[in-house]
Order: structure tokens, then sequence, then C-alpha cells
């Protein structure tokens, strides 16, 4: 084994808990246990603390009405119990703190002042599920995503979302940021949208429609354009419009079957 | 030293204030400035700014998108040097990702890779590196040398500047138990071109002190003015403290007091 391959055996003791506790690991002895799981949490701590203030960034701006700081669950007794399960960037543990992040601005919430703050706090654990899971670091030049060629057929990327909503909430977010001394309002109108992350980690979202959700639907990686066309009402070149979007976004790519 | 330029981190919530106030000679830039900051074309307009973002770990090349980022980065600043860290946080397959600062295992491996990659990097710059200094807060048997020596080995075969992180240092130091003005000696001084200065607190976690974006200690200051009189290149000093909880009394007062003790 490369030094390399030993760094990234420290780097998975320190992020994935359950390893930590595994007779692999521990039969290593590369490091005092003690201090590994000290420094461990410390870093859980940090990692989550920077995900919430980037993606409950609205509810952090509504906390003067909510009386919550999305923060203040990772200094509470319910994250500390997340701890010896964490694995950090897992979608399984985005979920379960996202969702202590929900329960604690919803306990001081106020609905008459903030109608759409369960909205609200569903966009925002999505964004923060949908950036989990690994993510290409350096580009090999494979140029993955592409447009495809070659009987190439398009895929849903795993991870990517669709999110129904009561409220047009994309309409209000940007006043949320700004300076307001009544709660911006938002109207009600049911909204689709979908959530979805590139290869290097970047979430995007974009509104949605019935085409739209139909071609991501269908998009196995199994069917061919003029499949998902046929399945999704669509011409070939209007679905290859669409197609690209989605590529764009994140949503798709097209699998070569390699 | 009297050219030594005393500054902070550009921190976006306090962009009205940094605009307005007086005293600071330079910001480093943590992120990229976000499209509807206000503030951000008076900040760039009045301030010399330090690319401190991060690129990418040097344990693996740069990809081409990378140091595309990095070169536009730098000349949006208009950056005299740009800085990145001696730290390896995920791995090879983008698995699993620490997202905070932890070092490479000391060993010859991965001196070759940071040479050879902070070389490749730098030869793509049209200003030069610099690379900071990265705390471990426990020893790992795979190390095979000193931190200090790696890294004079590392700027000796390179040419790349030092950022020295004083707070590091110190932390390193504490949880080794050794007086800080110890460890530091053994560092390679002669290379350093920028230092970090900040506050450290308890920490639950680690039972112990780490950086928190709070004021430098007497102590820390005290550091610093010696730290500063052994490092004959050093051209700027920067209050290093990065957070939506950090005021603007703290780092203005931060500031004047880094300036007052060097």
């Amino acid at each position: 084994m490369n030094d390399r391959a030993v760094q990234d055996l420290l780097i998975r003791a320190l992020a994935d808990a359950p390893y930590r506790e595994s007779p692999e690991w521990r039969s290593r002895a590369l490091a005092d246990p003690e201090r590994v799981e000290r420094f461990a949490r410390f870093l859980a701590r940090h990692f989550y603390y920077e995900r919430i203030v980037h993606f409950f960034k609205y509810s952090r701006a509504l906390g003067r009405i909510t009386g919550r700081q999305p923060a203040a669950v990772l200094s509470g007794p319910a994250f500390d119990a997340l701890l010896p399960t964490a694995v950090l960037g897992s979608r399984a543990t985005a979920q379960a703190v996202a969702g202590l992040v929900a329960a604690c601005v919803r306990e001081g919430e106020s609905p008459t002042q903030v109608p759409y703050l369960n909205d609200l706090l569903r966009y925002e654990a999505a964004m923060m599920v949908v950036e989990a899971g690994a993510r290409v670091w350096t580009d090999a030049g494979k140029g993955d995503g592409g447009r495809g060629t070659g009987g190439a057929t398009p895929e849903i990327v795993e991870g990517t979302v669709f999110l129904d909503l009561a409220y047009d909430l994309p309409a209000v977010l940007p006043q949320l940021l700004k300076p307001w001394t009544a709660v911006p309002k938002a109207v009600e109108r049911p909204t689709r949208l979908l959530v979805a992350r590139s290869q290097h980690g970047r979430v995007a979202v974009a509104r949605s429609d019935d085409t739209v959700a139909a071609v991501v639907q269908l998009a196995d990686g199994k069917r061919t354009l003029e499949q998902l066309a046929a399945g999704a009402g669509l011409a070939v070149p209007q679905l290859e419009e669409t197609l690209k979007g989605l590529v764009d976004l994140g949503a798709v790519r097209f699998w070569t079957g390699s | 030293m009297p050219d030594l330029q005393v500054g902070a981190f550009y921190n976006p919530h306090l962009g009205a204030e940094l605009v307005a106030t007086s005293g600071i000679d330079h910001l480093a830039m943590a992120d990229p400035p976000a499209a509807a900051d206000p503030h951000w074309p008076a900040i760039r307009e009045r301030y010399t700014l330090l690319l401190h973002d991060y690129l990418g770990q040097l344990s693996e090349p740069l990809d081409e998108r990378s140091i595309r980022r990095a070169r536009d980065l730098a000349a949006l600043y208009r950056s005299p040097w740009v800085a990145e860290h001696f730290q390896c946080l995920h791995t090879e397959d983008g698995t699993y990702n620490l997202n905070y600062v932890f070092p490479p295992l000391y060993t010859e491996e991965f001196l070759g890779r940071f040479t050879t990659n902070a070389m490749a990097l730098q030869a793509r710059l049209d200003q030069p590196l610099v690379m900071e200094n990265i705390p471990g807060f426990f020893d790992v048997r795979a190390s095979r040398m000193p931190e200090p020596v790696w890294l004079q080995r590392f700027f000796e075969a390179t040419g790349v500047g030092f950022l020295l992180d004083l707070p590091h240092v110190w932390l390193e130091a504490h949880y080794r138990g050794i007086k800080a003005e110890r460890w530091l000696a053994q560092f390679p001084l002669e290379h350093v071109i920028e230092l970090h200065v900040a506050g450290v607190e308890e920490d639950r976690d680690l039972q112990g002190p780490w950086i928190a974006p709070t004021e430098p200690s007497d102590e820390m200051l005290a550091f610093m003015a010696d730290a500063v009189a052994r490092c004959p290149r050093a051209r700027a000093v920067t209050f290093d403290a990065f957070s939506p909880s950090l005021s603007m009394d703290v780092l203005r007062r931060s500031v004047d007091r880094i300036r007052a003790a060097l």
C-alpha cells in the first residue's frame, strides 16, 4: 500500500464513524484512537456548520421571526446522538442533519407570519441532501456528461429530485436576503422544482413542468432518444433541447454502457 | 520591518464597513465575490487583494479547469501572490471529503507529489505561489519525517514562498506539549512571505484550543512579533478570521493590535 492509499484510510476514518469502530481500521493502529475520535467529531461539526450556513441561509434570514437559528442544532444533544453513525458527505447523514434543522426551525414557527416556511424548509433540506455524495475533484478529460454519440442513452443522475411546493418560492428567495421590515410574501401557486448536482458538486435548481418530469423519469440509461421522445410526447429535436438543459443542470448524463 | 502590510480576510457580511474603514492594507479572499455582493466593486478598487481560495489539493496535479480558475481569480484580484495549503483532505476517488484542514503524511512520496504539483502550478501562474502550513491534531505513525524538515525540503526544491500560519504552529506545539517558540524555531522561516495571526478558543470536541473568529491574545501577538523578527522576507501579516459570526469590532481591533505589536 502506497502512502497516498494510507492517507485515504486516514481521511475515511475521520469522515466515517462506523469505519472508525471497525476492526479493519483499529488493527492498523495508525494514530491514537482517542485523538482521532475527538478530531473527527470536531470535523463533523465544522462540516455541517458550513452546509447549514450555506443551504439554510433563508431560514437564518427569517430568524428574527421564527426565533430560531438553524446552526444552533449543532450544539444540541440530537446532533451529538448522530455522531456515532455519521458519514461526512453521505446522503443519509445530510438527510438526518437537515431533518434536525427543519425540526428546530419549525418549533419556533410563526405560521401566520411565514406561511411558506414549510416549503422553505423542504427546499433548503433538498438542496443540502442533493449536494451530498461522492464528487469528481479532478477532471480526467473524459468529458462525462456530454451530449453523447454513437447510441449513448440518457440517464437520470443519482440524487436528482423533484420538489412540489405550494408557494412560488423562487420568486421570494432573493428578497429574504435583502434588508426587510415586513416578511416578504410568496404567491400561493403550485410550483415544481428540479434540484440536481453537477459531478463537481455544484447544486442547481430549475423550474420544472410535466414534460421535463416525464423526460427525467423515463431517462433510465436504457431507452434510446426515440423511445424517450415517444414516451414524453416530444419530437426528437425538442427532446434534445430539453436534454441539453438537463445535462447542463446535472440532472441527466449520457450512459455509454462502458 | 517598515514595509510590512497588515490586513484581514474579506468577510462579505462586513462589506459596507470594510469599504468605509481605513487602516487595513489588504484583504485575503477565501471565496470568490458573490454576483450580488454590492460592495465588491468598491472593495476591489480600494484594497490589495490576496488570492486565498481553495484551488485544489496538491497531492494530485491540478486539472486544467482548476488552473484556469486560479489564473482567472488571480487576475481578477490583481493578487501579488497566490496561496494554497499543505493539505490532503479528500480521497482520490472523491468518496470522502473532510472539508477542513488536514495535512498530508510527511513522507518522501508526498514530498515528491507536492513538489512536482506545486512546480507545475507555479509554472502556469503569473504570480508567485505561497504555501500554508496545516496543523496536525495527532501524530500519524506512517509519517516518516518531522513536518519542519519536510517543509524545508519542499521550499528548497521548489523555490515557492511560505505562508506561515502562526496559530497552526502554536496549536501543534500546544498539543505536542512543547513551547511554541521552540517548535517555530525548527520551521524554514527564511522562506516566509506572509504570516497569518488569529485568536483561539476552547473547543469542546477537541477538549482544547482551536482557531476561532476572535481577537488574538496578547500571548499570540507576542509570538507573532517574535516570529516576524525572524522572517526577513515577510511582506504581510493577515488577521485570519473568515466567518459569518465575525464582527467588525473584532476585525478592526485585531488589525490595530497586530499593527501595534509589530
